[in-house]
């Protein structure tokens, strides 16, 4: 329990357990529904695999703007390729794509000296481009041979009684918490978080740290693409976009420290589960969709007031 | 007097021969006309327009047509665009009026530095004293789209082939689009003359966000049984919504029905299979081909429509849609319309 308070998911924690209160007053029956926290779980999954790689580059003391817009680039090589390289082809293309984009901004960050919210911003515009002008503006479609495909099903359809995405979020995020927490690679990426000089002191290759930490924020955006893809094929060019901003407010309110050196994975799915919940129950209680963007704002706001001063009364300095 | 007769021949073949030079000039005069879209290479409809300057530039070897756009689109985007489409002073533009209040300074200053300006696909929407100086307006009616859209759907459902609407939900991508929100009039006022409830919703143009929204409106309000989408491409994200959920999608007389605009692939195979009640056409095509032939006119002897062209709407159903990917497939080819039915 004591740990469980001194994590810095704590607040996320806290955050859920408020909404899922306030909304129980305001809408019981339209919130706890099967069918509401079944929609609210799925999405959450997609957008908190974007959020956990996003928290593991802001644990590193970057940021990476371009997560939408990878989640994107690799769900529509995933599709375009299809029919040339096959379903596991194309998967394993897409996904080094995804990695590829992920090495190139991490060296730029590191090796370049460059600031990271520039380099992925223009990592964010590339891919974007990059979609635009090998679609020519419409995503192909996804045969049925593709659809039927056992990978397709594996990682779109339903595993062991829940969603697909859902399943492969809770493996990642256990495969993630093991490496942030009980290996040296979890250490050394919050030590360089932390404080890279200290780190390097010690011996740790930073540079090394912040181009993992960036490729993987990428592959997970990617597969979170795929993921997507392989539930519903039907999708546009504009496949991820703005998804940067939930999957930052995600990891924000989720506990992470843009100062580097601290954050939560599962705080980070729980910020995901925030921000999906505040539009799904904004728009069922009959609000203008377009009010989501204001609230997520708000609540941005406060739970990094929140996450701070929690931080603080616990001891931690931020 | 044959002296005379022969000076009158001679002054009368040499303007005769110089009315010709001048003619060849004339003929030879090059243009350069540009639209400024806001329909990016996101959106496949861009095609039909920039297949149809390409034919217009065959027809007229003397122009030069430019399609210039914006893939992320915001007003203040494609104003920039069009003010740097201005600095390089064309002998025309096409230009969709998006934002009446933000593309009338711009347009004022190019009108009064003497370039024609033509609206296509979007017009100014205020009353004709108060709009923009334009020549004429050629493309659909975004409140007509709508409205007809919705008559035709309530002519169906008089014949009992669909349900009669009780809720129905306008899904836009856009919230700041005048055209959206047009289309989401004019079914509105066909809805509610048939006292049927409507929304409008803003889903955003990302897949799985959009989705996300029409599921939880969906689930707040069981009593939607039509789902029109104001942009065809998201029509199979609403069909699937409706269908994962249990509404049943497809045109019947029970569950939901699903409306949708444009003559894209997507719209049009959404109709043959049974999917999608009816879309439209606007007449894209003419959208592009129309303009640049109105500012050559314009430009070559003056001419200026005496009223707003309207290349639509057109309904597209099943009785129809056979025809219409016959002329798609025309279009695009083979290849690209398959590739681009996403259903």
């Amino acid at each position: 329990m004591k740990q469980l308070v001194r994590g810095q998911g704590f607040g996320a924690i806290i955050g859920v357990v408020v909404m899922l209160s306030a909304f129980t007053v305001v809408d019981f029956s339209g919130w706890w529904t099967a069918q509401t926290i079944s929609n609210v779980v799925q999405f959450t999954a997609i957008l908190g695999f974007v959020a956990m790689g996003q928290a593991l580059v802001i644990m590193a003391k970057e940021i990476d703007l371009s997560v939408g817009s990878v989640y994107g680039l690799t769900g529509v090589a995933f599709i375009t390729l299809e029919p040339t390289l096959g379903v596991t082809g194309s998967l394993i293309v897409a996904l080094g794509i995804a990695a590829f984009v992920g090495f190139l901004q991490a060296i730029a960050v590191v090796k370049g000296q460059l600031p990271s919210m520039i380099v992925t911003l223009g990592g964010l515009f590339t891919a974007r481009g990059i979609i635009y002008v090998w679609t020519g503006g419409s995503v192909h479609n996804f045969s049925a041979a593709a659809r039927s495909h056992p990978i397709t099903r594996f990682l779109g359809g339903e595993l062991f009684g829940i969603e697909a995405a859902i399943f492969w979020l809770i493996v990642a995020a256990a495969i993630l918490n093991l490496l942030l927490w009980t290996t040296p690679f979890g250490n050394r990426l919050l030590a360089t978080g932390g404080s890279k000089e200290s780190a390097e002191s010690r011996g740790v290759r930073t540079d090394r740290i912040k181009i993992a930490a960036f490729m993987l924020c990428s592959l997970l955006a990617g597969f979170a693409g795929i993921l997507t893809l392989c539930d519903r094929p039907q999708t546009h060019v504009t496949l991820g976009e703005l998804m940067e901003l939930e999957a930052i407010s995600a990891a924000v309110i989720g506990g992470c420290l843009l100062t580097g050196g601290r954050g939560s994975l599962i705080g980070a799915i729980l910020g995901a589960l925030i921000v999906v919940s505040f539009r799904y129950e904004l728009i069922a209680l009959g609000a203008p969709s377009s009010w989501f963007i204001t609230f997520v704002g708000i609540v941005l706001i406060v739970a990094v007031i929140f996450n701070q001063k929690l931080a603080r009364w616990l001891g931690h300095s931020v | 007097m044959n002296c005379k007769k022969s000076m009158l021949l001679s002054a009368l073949l040499a303007a005769t021969a110089f009315a010709g030079v001048a003619h060849a000039q004339d003929a030879e005069k090059q243009y350069r006309f540009v639209m400024v879209s806001h329909i990016g290479s996101n959106d496949p409809n861009m095609g039909w327009l920039t297949k149809s300057m390409e034919e217009f530039e065959k027809k007229y070897p003397n122009v030069k047509t430019e399609y210039i756009s914006t893939n992320n689109y915001s007003v203040q985007e494609h104003v920039r665009l069009l003010e740097q489409a201005i600095s390089t002073q064309p002998d025309g533009i096409a230009v969709p009026i998006v934002s009446s209040d933000a593309f009338e300074g711009p347009l004022r200053k190019a009108i009064e530095a003497g370039i024609p300006v033509v609206a296509f696909n979007i017009p100014d929407a205020r009353p004709e004293g108060e709009r923009i100086p334009y020549l004429t307006y050629v493309g659909g009616d975004e409140y007509l789209t709508g409205k007809k859209l919705g008559e035709y759907a309530l002519e169906k459902a008089e014949a009992g082939e669909i349900p009669k609407p009780t809720h129905v939900v306008c899904a836009s991508h856009d919230s700041a689009h005048q055209g959206l929100k047009a289309r989401c009039q004019g079914m509105k006022d066909a809805m509610e003359a048939a006292d049927a409830k409507f929304d409008e919703l803003f889903i955003g143009a990302e897949p799985a966000t959009a989705r996300n929204t029409l599921q939880s409106f969906l689930q707040a309000n069981p009593d939607t049984n039509y789902i029109f989408t104001v942009a065809g491409w998201s029509s199979p994200w609403a069909w699937g919504v409706a269908k994962d959920m249990g509404f049943d999608p497809d045109v019947d007389d029970k569950g939901v029905t699903v409306l949708t605009v444009d003559e894209g692939p997507v719209s049009i195979e959404g109709v043959r299979a049974g999917h999608v009640l009816a879309t439209n056409s606007q007449g894209f095509w003419l959208q592009g081909y129309a303009p640049m032939e109105w500012l050559l006119w314009n430009k070559e002897f003056g001419y200026a429509p005496q009223s707003d062209i309207l290349t639509g709407p057109v309904i597209i159903n099943k009785d129809n849609a056979d025809k219409w990917a016959e002329l798609v497939r025309g279009v695009f080819g083979d290849k690209a319309y398959d590739e681009q039915n996403t259903w």
